[in-house]
């Protein structure tokens, strides 16, 4: 590369880089050791002279039945949501993919979920679910449905449907601008050809957008499997554990329960298991780069 | 529904559409679309709804609509009422800036260092994905018993190195493309010229860069905004932001739901405006390593 023939571009390079080498190493690198680290420990809120105990925690993590319902309801919410959320999400940017009136605002307007935090969202969502004074309940009760939305039958469908009403804008957003330099002459083609509709989605539009669709559907499911604020601002993860996701589990293992060993041994397990999903979007990211 | 309208469209391909039937479909799209983007705003909608109503005419029930409009429920969350809210606020504020211009600060030179300089080679660029995908709570146990070492517990400070740390990686997988789309040349010219490699990022490239930086700052700003995790484990009081605060607030017993949806809506405005009015930013940072960012 032309730049290694400037003159100074040597120390110059690690001028430039020394705040990020310290950064990386005292609130990444050390972070991520004492994490691992913090697993093979007895250590307790209370007891800073934590003992060494070797895999103990990993054992009683898998013997724990709270953490392996949180990991299946992890899972599932996300498959669900992930799946609900990327049909609609594409349906939604194949409508959009036209001239029409209003077309910026409406734009606009769909965008504004991505923007608030997962949090307050939770806020309101606690105001939307409220029993005496929330918009579902007193629409359920004028069809003559009178549920209590936080029972541990309903919260669930709930917390699929908010987190639909949230998120579909996202894989929207992703799948909309994808089609933003999708090749149009081909469709036009497939048309002159006497292809229908459905037949040109199908045979043309889905097969080109595959590693779009397949990236909103990636990036989608590590979200839903991290989810943490929205469910626990809502529900903290009850009523019982019904709504526990790994994430609130490990809070609560650490943070409630003051058992840092276990919790850490947990969260050691979720991001060993995420480990193999990391080539994909690395690989992705590179060859976006690449492209011109 | 596409399947019905096969044999339609495959007669009628070629022939242009009457012009008024054309019109009338476009505002079917109009609606349809415009209703789904009613309904996924329906959670902030129902609590603009709350906050105009009295405490009396909350209790009324949500189908209410004959109300008296309020805004007492926004001077309440301004400070009338003796929360904490504008303390949240302030707190929010501090923590967002500083986490754009730490994130700025270490990711501008060093991912100038990894694109032009060959510092790390692809290392960096695999490691900030990397990073962007490992689960936030892995952290939350290491960055507390950190922190208490520090000394940073419950301290803005604290949470901007935690924001930063959240928000880094973002931030050099977005920079590192905007310093690609710059042409070398300029910066070989500059060389040229004899100035010095560190003259030449500071009067050449960054004044080229201002689009990816304010993409980058405006991303940051509403993702630490928006951060409520590491606010939970991190603050206690002193430093504690405004999701965590009305978060709080809503599990604290006897809800005033016209005050806290005052408060919130208030909280969102920030993102909100930022969303409106930095739109293009948000679309491209969004769906960086999705497609091309």
């Amino acid at each position: 590369m032309s730049a290694s023939t400037q003159a100074g571009a040597g120390r110059a390079k690690w001028v430039l880089a020394s705040p990020l080498i310290v950064f990386a190493a005292v609130f990444v690198a050390f972070p991520l050791f004492q994490g691992i680290q913090t697993s093979f420990y007895g250590l307790t809120l209370q007891d800073p002279a934590a003992p060494w105990v070797g895999w103990q925690n990993f054992v009683d993590l898998f013997s724990s039945p709270n953490f392996l319902k949180a990991a299946r309801f992890t899972v599932g919410f996300a498959l669900v949501v992930t799946t609900i959320e990327t049909v609609l999400g594409f349906a939604l940017a194949l409508l959009m993919n036209r001239a029409f009136p209003g077309k910026k605002v409406i734009f606009t307007f769909l965008l504004l979920p991505i923007m608030i935090a997962p949090a307050l969202l939770g806020v309101m969502f606690r105001l939307l679910l409220n029993g005496d004074i929330g918009l579902v309940p007193a629409l359920l009760s004028r069809v003559g449905l009178d549920v209590s939305l936080f029972a541990p039958d309903t919260i669930v469908p709930m917390i699929v449907l908010l987190d639909i009403l949230q998120w579909t804008p996202f894989t929207f957003l992703i799948i909309y601008a994808g089609l933003q330099s999708f090749p149009t002459d081909l469709v036009e083609a497939a048309q002159i050809d006497g292809a229908g509709r459905w037949r040109t989605l199908v045979s043309i539009t889905l097969p080109i957008m595959k590693p779009i669709i397949f990236a909103a559907v990636f990036l989608r499911l590590i979200d839903a499997i991290r989810t943490f604020d929205v469910i626990y601002v809502l529900t903290a993860g009850g009523p019982g554990t019904s709504t526990t996701t790994l994430s609130i589990f490990v809070y609560k293992t650490a943070f409630e329960s003051g058992n840092f060993g276990l919790a850490a041994a947990a969260s050691t397990v979720i991001m060993v298991a995420l480990i193999p999903l990391v080539p994909v979007l690395v690989k992705r990211i590179a060859r976006s780069e690449k492209r011109p | 529904m596409s399947a019905l309208t096969t044999t339609a469209t495959r007669t009628d391909a070629h022939e242009p559409e009457h012009p008024r039937r054309r019109h009338r479909r476009l505002w079917g799209v109009t609606a349809v679309a415009g209703t789904i983007a009613l309904v996924v705003n329906i959670p902030w909608l129902n609590a603009i709804l709350v906050s105009l109503k009295s405490e009396g005419d909350i209790g009324r029930g949500a189908l209410v609509t004959d109300f008296a409009p309020t805004t007492e429920h926004y001077a309440n969350a301004l400070g009338a009422a003796g929360y904490d809210f504008p303390r949240f606020f302030m707190n929010s504020a501090l923590i967002a800036l500083g986490t754009v211009v730490m994130v700025l600060l270490i990711a501008v030179p060093s991912t100038y260092s990894a694109v032009r300089l060959g510092f790390g080679g692809r290392f960096i660029m695999n490691s900030s994905s990397a990073l962007r995908l490992l689960p936030a709570i892995f952290f939350a146990i290491p960055y507390f018993l950190l922190m208490s070492n520090l000394r940073l517990l419950d301290t803005i400070a604290g949470l901007v190195i935690a924001n930063t740390f959240l928000n880094l990686p973002l931030g050099i997988i977005l920079l590192s493309a905007g310093f690609r789309d710059i042409p070398i040349e300029v910066e070989e010219a500059a060389w040229v010229d004899g100035a010095t490699t560190y003259r030449t990022l500071r009067s050449v490239v960054i004044p080229m860069l201002a689009p990816s930086l304010v993409a980058v700052a405006v991303l940051v700003f509403i993702f630490s905004w928006n951060d409520y995790l590491f606010a939970l484990v991190l603050s206690s009081s002193r430093a504690t932001p405004i999701t965590l605060g009305a978060a709080n607030f809503v599990t604290s017993t006897g809800i005033r739901w016209g005050d806290i949806s005052a408060a919130t809506l208030l909280s969102t405005l920030p993102p909100i405006l930022f969303a409106v009015f930095a739109q293009r930013y948000l679309v491209s940072g969004l769906s960086s390593g999705a497609v091309k960012g």
